[in-house]
């Protein structure tokens, strides 16, 4: 008996653990991708007002704020210093790519951004800027949908972790 | 300057050559060229890559070719030929993997590493009207190893100096190559700083650096010693800055690099009526060569320079050929 009931305690704070985690990622992202944009703004200023070089205005971008999407500009940073036969586009594709599972973002915001890094640096202001819009734009639809996703399933996921746990354990008791 | 001297001085430049310039150059000819032997780059005055077509060296005797195993060598075997991709992977790396901060300074057909080292670019040009919007097909890059050598205007002082507080004004013309930007910084810093042997007092020196060759700035830090009582305005076109500099720094002399455009008259005739030294460069080989120059000759016409001090490869770069007093026209001192 006592084991029964320590594996429905078991079973059912899992699930409603997992409710949450789920529930969480929905708030998470649409905040990361308007941290995103912001950190983009930063880095527009950064290049088209004061030219400063991409290593240096990333830098200033990671140190402007402190969140989970910083990691990919300082990442870049680090790498376009150690390695110095890389080339802009390669450094932030790896980093981006590496670094995604530190964030909540998905597979679509994975692309936009990897997108972001292929004409990075190699054009003359103008093309970084309207780069840097093109990217900003995408980044707003995908916080829409984000938002949208994030009304309907944050609520649902936390409960149906509660009930969901709470019916295997009915069933199986 | 006894030999002696060089040798030392030059070995400073030496060191930072591979932090400043080497580095940047793409993998295989960074390769060759840290393979060559190092008493053999202590001259080194140009590194030249041309799309295609051996990899050149220029020092203060001639230029060379360099083979594979990195040999200085005149012989047309074995060499390194360039390639376009290395080219453009070079530009990558000088400009930091940010072409867009250098967009200006590649429209004028150069860009200026940290340390002062300029690197002439060519390609084909996209023009926008009758402007030059951008180089692209990048087929030649010419990376001129700028030097700091502290002390090597110091024969030319007494030409300069009017008395305790005072200096002329003053032109210095030489050919390319001729010491002309380091003798320009050499000047700068030592009036900036005073001379104990002449008793000059420092006086406070404004350097407008259109090209970043004076002061070497990076991220606007003055990286060569340009003297303590020097302002510098970094990357300004010289018309500009000179106004700039007269209103807001108050300088008593103001240094700028290669006079002789469009404009450059009418900035000079408003710092010297202020009553402000300037001292500045021309290209030429003589005095008479420079006045077939418009702008130049109205500025000799002017007597605006008080002193002319011409500079050849003689006897090595910096060699003092002649100096002139600009008012009567008087030869003050002439190499023998």
């Amino acid at each position: 008996m006592i084991i029964k009931i320590i594996g429905s305690i078991l079973v059912f704070s899992a699930s409603s653990f997992l409710g949450y985690v789920l529930s969480k990622d929905c708030t998470r992202r649409p905040f990361e991708l308007r941290m995103l944009q912001s950190q983009l703004q930063i880095f527009e200023n950064e290049i088209a007002f004061l030219s400063n070089l991409l290593a240096d205005a990333f830098k200033k971008v990671y140190r402007s704020s402190n969140c989970s999407v910083s990691v990919f500009f300082i990442e870049t940073e680090q790498k376009l210093i150690q390695n110095i036969g890389l080339n802009a586009s390669e450094a932030w594709e790896s980093a981006v790519r590496e670094n995604l599972k530190k964030t909540s973002l998905n597979k679509e915001d994975e692309e936009i951004l990897v997108s972001f890094g292929k004409l990075l640096g190699n054009s003359d202001v103008e093309g970084q800027i309207k780069n840097i819009r093109l990217t900003l734009s995408q980044l707003k639809l995908q916080e829409q949908k984000a938002e949208e996703f994030k009304k309907k399933n944050e609520k649902m996921f936390k409960t149906l972790g509660v009930l969901g746990g709470l019916a295997i354990v009915i069933i199986l008791m | 300057m006894t030999t002696k001297d060089k040798t030392d001085i030059i070995d400073i430049g030496l060191r930072n050559l591979e932090s400043d310039i080497i580095r940047f150059i793409s993998q295989e000819i960074r390769e060759i060229i840290l393979s060559i032997r190092a008493d053999r780059l202590r001259f080194i005055e140009e590194i030249r890559l041309r799309a295609d077509k051996p990899l050149m060296l220029h020092n203060y005797l001639d230029d060379w070719f360099i083979d594979k195993r990195g040999n200085l060598t005149k012989e047309i075997e074995d060499l390194y030929f360039v390639k376009q991709d290395e080219i453009n992977k070079t530009l990558e790396l000088m400009s930091g993997n940010s072409i867009y901060a250098y967009q200006e300074e590649i429209k004028s057909g150069y860009l200026t590493l940290k340390g002062g080292h300029r690197v002439g670019v060519t390609g084909k040009a996209v023009l926008d009207g009758e402007y030059i919007k951008n180089i692209k097909d990048i087929s030649g890059l010419n990376i001129r190893i700028s030097r700091e050598i502290c002390g090597c205007a110091n024969n030319l002082m007494t030409y300069i100096l009017k008395n305790r507080e005072e200096v002329f004004n003053t032109l210095i013309i030489s050919p390319p190559q001729c010491g002309k930007t380091t003798m320009l910084r050499d000047i700068a810093r030592s009036v900036s700083d005073g001379i104990e042997e002449f008793s000059f007092k420092g006086i406070k020196v404004g350097i407008v650096d259109e090209r970043s060759e004076i002061a070497a700035c990076h991220k606007g830090v003055a990286q060569n010693k340009v003297g303590v009582r020097t302002d510098v305005l970094d990357g300004c076109p010289k018309a500009l800055g000179m106004v700039i500099m007269l209103r807001s720094m108050s300088p008593k002399v103001i240094v700028t690099d290669e006079i002789g455009n469009q404009g450059d008259k009418d900035a000079v005739m408003r710092v010297i009526n202020a009553g402000i030294k300037i001292i500045s460069t021309a290209h030429g080989y003589n005095i008479s060569e420079l006045k077939s120059r418009q702008e130049v000759l109205s500025l000799i016409n002017e007597k605006v320079f008080e002193r002319y001090i011409v500079l050849s490869n003689h006897d090595g770069p910096g060699t003092l050929e002649e100096v002139v007093d600009g008012t009567t026209m008087r030869v003050i001192f002439k190499r023998q």
